[in-house]
């Protein structure tokens, strides 16, 4: 990595205050870091409180700085086993790679390393061309990316963690992570000390991953009367009669015949009204369609929960001793700072524009490629082969990104 | 008001903390159980290990209930005196069976009261009419987890439970089976704690113990052991699909590859069986599949033989591609795999035979 990025980075982190860079309960986290051109994790870290971890960052300047997500007995042990678990915070990883967005398409490549094939927009998972895994993939983001990750991170809070979940507003924090997308730590008692098993039952919950329509109610009678759940129902089991009712409401013939059956998806976008109006009374009642069984109400539940369900990293909830990035750090992928987000106000967070570390200054750049790209409120892009001078953030953030160079 | 749990209540469930504190009040030493005015106790004792390796669930004998109690932690010490994660697994196992089966004439309210004194969980009454079913108890959502993971039941995840503010809400029968659960994981928890590392039984109890081993031995050969190559008919539909895959040429995701081939390893195919496997993969490179094999078999590296992942981790990789019978019993496909093996041995067919040359 070029000397002027860990310049730069050597300076914010001069001038940031060590209270910037508190994390709850620090003395019992792991630390670790990636230097610059690094590939060996510098781990086993501990600081007893935020002005010995600001000191040893201004002396090595890190490319990248993380905690663990869990609590140690003696967190500089070099064997895992002799850390001493404590517990840990439960945290959700949302991530814009993994959201099928349009925009996608417009900012994103994909090669085959075998046969040499291309595309762009949301890599496939093997080669349409050969069939090989080997894909190659050039991601970048934009605001319509980190808005969907937004989206999500509103989804996982507000449909699962507070109603299902009992977690208090203060019991959890989000972040920026700094490139592309946000995290969610949950602290407090409830999940503290969940295990590895626990905590993947908590991803596969908010990932509608295992869910079974008869656990919440829905049965057929011996006199082949169909009884399922009310929409006023907690957990899935509401969940799922609210999402049929909003799935149904809106879909057209064409949405529900991919759904169910041809003949079934006919009478129920015929009898539309009537269905919704009974699947709403008190007591629900989901039958009384023609050729409409328990199966084809089971292939309608499916379908009509695939917007409700989360787009998240399950690899980071399911780990009980994950790194995680520190606040205020910067992402040497991106020179951004991961930056804690007041949920509140979270609709009108910009992440391109608060997360801007660097608001001064600005640096001759030669582009060798680069999509559309925006940080702060500089616009640059599409373009190529070009050497401009740029606002400093934007500068570094290509850089970082490895499409330029300094000049 | 809190109600009061009998003698009798004692003795059907060990893990009550009065059962512990009644047992704490005798003052008995261990070895002291070896006398002959403890006969009694001492013949329970081993009935009540012996009755676990049958499988025989026997409702306590309510006519003595002292000897009752006392017999539990001696059957205990025992067991983990003889230090066989299979005995320690089975005793748990039927102990926990056994319990279950008492829950079941007791009345809500009692149940609640024996969850709340065996167990540290907050566990509270709730009124909650559904549709056909009641459920009456609400229970925080880490002690579900923790004692909810032993299950493999789909109507256990999670996601299939009625869950509201950190709460999971149950009907009295589920509750019974968490019970039951919680108490199996204790037994077999505290096995693993450092106190008992160390623990052997007191001399004069140790003929009783190899009276113990000696009864043991025939079922847990029976159970361990198991017919080396690949029995195809055995297989989880799992690694079925995978092998399916496998054998149209597709490539396979990381984690795929890694549960045939631990799955493989561990049925006592030869690493170049293994080979001969992922020969028809696109991206197939011997040298690496090899070593790769190898590592994962314990021959190199490390030296420790992987295992396949359980049935949520693949579950949770999109690897599960549906039940079947077996599957609702087991969470491991090995597990299913044993299970399977046993069931078409013990139905004296031919098909418990080896079949390797079919296996792929």
């Amino acid at each position: 990595m070029h000397e002027i990025v860990r310049k730069e980075f050597s300076g914010y982190y001069s001038g940031l205050r060590a209270e910037d860079l508190e994390v709850p309960d620090m003395p019992q986290r792991e630390f670790a870091f990636l230097q610059f051109g690094g590939e060996v994790m510098i781990r086993h870290m501990k600081f007893l409180d935020p002005s010995s971890l600001k000191e040893y960052i201004v002396e090595n300047t890190p490319a990248h700085i993380y905690h663990s997500s869990a609590y140690y007995k003696m967190p500089e042990a070099t064997d895992m086993s002799e850390k001493g678990w404590l517990g840990a915070d439960l945290v959700f990883d949302v991530d814009s790679d993994h959201i099928r967005t349009k925009c996608k398409e417009r900012h994103d490549r994909w090669r085959c390393m075998e046969c040499g094939r291309d595309g762009t927009g949301f890599p496939p998972e093997s080669c349409p061309n050969c069939g090989m895994k080997k894909i190659d993939t050039r991601t970048w983001i934009c605001e319509d990316c980190l808005e969907a990750a937004k989206k999500e991170v509103i989804n996982i809070i507000d449909e699962y963690l507070v109603p299902d979940f009992g977690v208090s507003g203060s019991d959890f924090e989000v972040f920026f992570s700094g490139h592309r997308g946000y995290h969610i730590h949950v602290r407090g008692q409830t999940f503290r000390m969940l295990s590895g098993d626990g905590r993947r039952e908590i991803a596969d919950y908010v990932r509608g991953i295992g869910l079974d329509i008869r656990s919440h109610g829905f049965r057929e009678t011996k006199n082949g009367i169909l009884i399922g759940p009310d929409m006023k129902d907690g957990g899935w089991r509401g969940r799922v009669a609210r999402a049929v009712y909003e799935f149904v409401n809106r879909a057209s013939l064409e949405d529900l015949k991919e759904a169910v059956a041809p003949s079934v998806a006919k009478s129920l976008f015929e009898n539309k009204e009537k269905f919704l109006k009974s699947i709403a009374s008190d007591p629900p009642y989901w039958g009384g369609l023609k050729g409409y069984t328990l199966e084809s109400l089971e292939k309608l539940a499916i379908a009509s929960i695939k917007d409700l369900i989360c787009n998240i990293d399950e690899r980071v909830t399911i780990d009980s001793k994950r790194l995680i990035r520190c606040p205020n750090s910067l992402h040497g992928k991106s020179g951004l700072r991961t930056l804690r987000v007041d949920y509140s106000g979270i609709d009108n967070f910009d992440p391109l524009k608060e997360a801007v570390a660097f608001r001064q200054g600005s640096i001759r750049i030669y582009v060798k490629e680069s999509p559309r790209v925006r940080i702060g409120d500089e616009e640059l892009g599409p373009l190529k082969d070009k050497t401009l001078e740029v606002p400093l953030a934007l500068g570094l953030y290509l850089i970082c990104r490895g499409a330029a160079e300094p000049r | 008001m809190s109600l009061m749990l009998t003698k009798e209540d004692l003795a059907k469930y060990p893990f009550l903390k009065q059962s512990a504190a009644y047992v704490e009040s005798m003052q008995l030493d261990l070895g002291d159980l070896a006398a002959e005015e403890y006969s009694g106790i001492l013949r329970k004792a081993l009935t009540r290990i012996k009755d676990s390796i049958d499988r025989n669930i026997r409702p306590v004998d309510l006519s003595d209930p002292e000897s009752e109690i006392i017999s539990y932690p001696l059957s205990l010490a025992l067991v983990y005196g003889s230090k066989s994660n299979w005995l320690i697994n089975r005793f748990a196992t039927i102990e926990a069976k056994r319990v279950e089966e008492e829950l079941r004439s007791e009345p809500g309210d009692k149940i609640l009261e024996i969850a709340k004194s065996g167990f540290s969980w907050d566990i509270e009454p709730a009124n909650l009419k559904l549709e056909w079913e009641e459920l009456s108890f609400s229970i925080p959502l880490q002690p579900y987890l923790e004692a909810a993971s032993g299950f493999n039941d789909p109507h256990w995840k999670l996601i299939n439970r009625y869950v509201k503010g950190g709460r999971v809400f149950l009907n009295t029968g589920s509750l019974a089976r968490l019970i039951s659960e919680g108490f199996k994981v204790k037994i077999i928890r505290r096995a693993s704690e450092r106190e008992l590392h160390n623990f052997r039984i007191p001399d004069a109890l140790a003929p009783y113990l190899d009276e113990i081993l000696g009864y043991a031995q025939e079922n847990m050969q029976f159970d361990e052991e198991l017919p080396k190559g690949l029995v195809s008919d055995a297989r989880p539909p799992c690694i079925v699909a995978i092998m399916e895959d496998v054998k149209a040429g597709k490539s396979l995701s990381h984690m795929a590859r890694f549960a045939l081939t631990t799955f493989m390893v561990n049925v006592g195919e030869s690493v170049d069986e293994v080979l001969k496997l992922f020969g028809n993969v696109a991206d197939f490179d011997e040298g690496k599949a090899r070593y790769q094999i190898e590592h994962i078999a314990g021959l190199i590296g490390s030296r420790t033989k992987y295992k396949p992942p359980k049935c949520d981790v693949l579950r949770s990789f999109g690897l599960c591609v549906g039940m079947d019978e077996f599957c609702r019993d087991a969470k491991h496909p090995l597990n299913y795999y044993r299970r399977k093996l046993k069931r078409m041995s013990g139905s004296g067919g031919k098909t418990g035979a080896r079949d390797r040359k079919k296996g792929v």
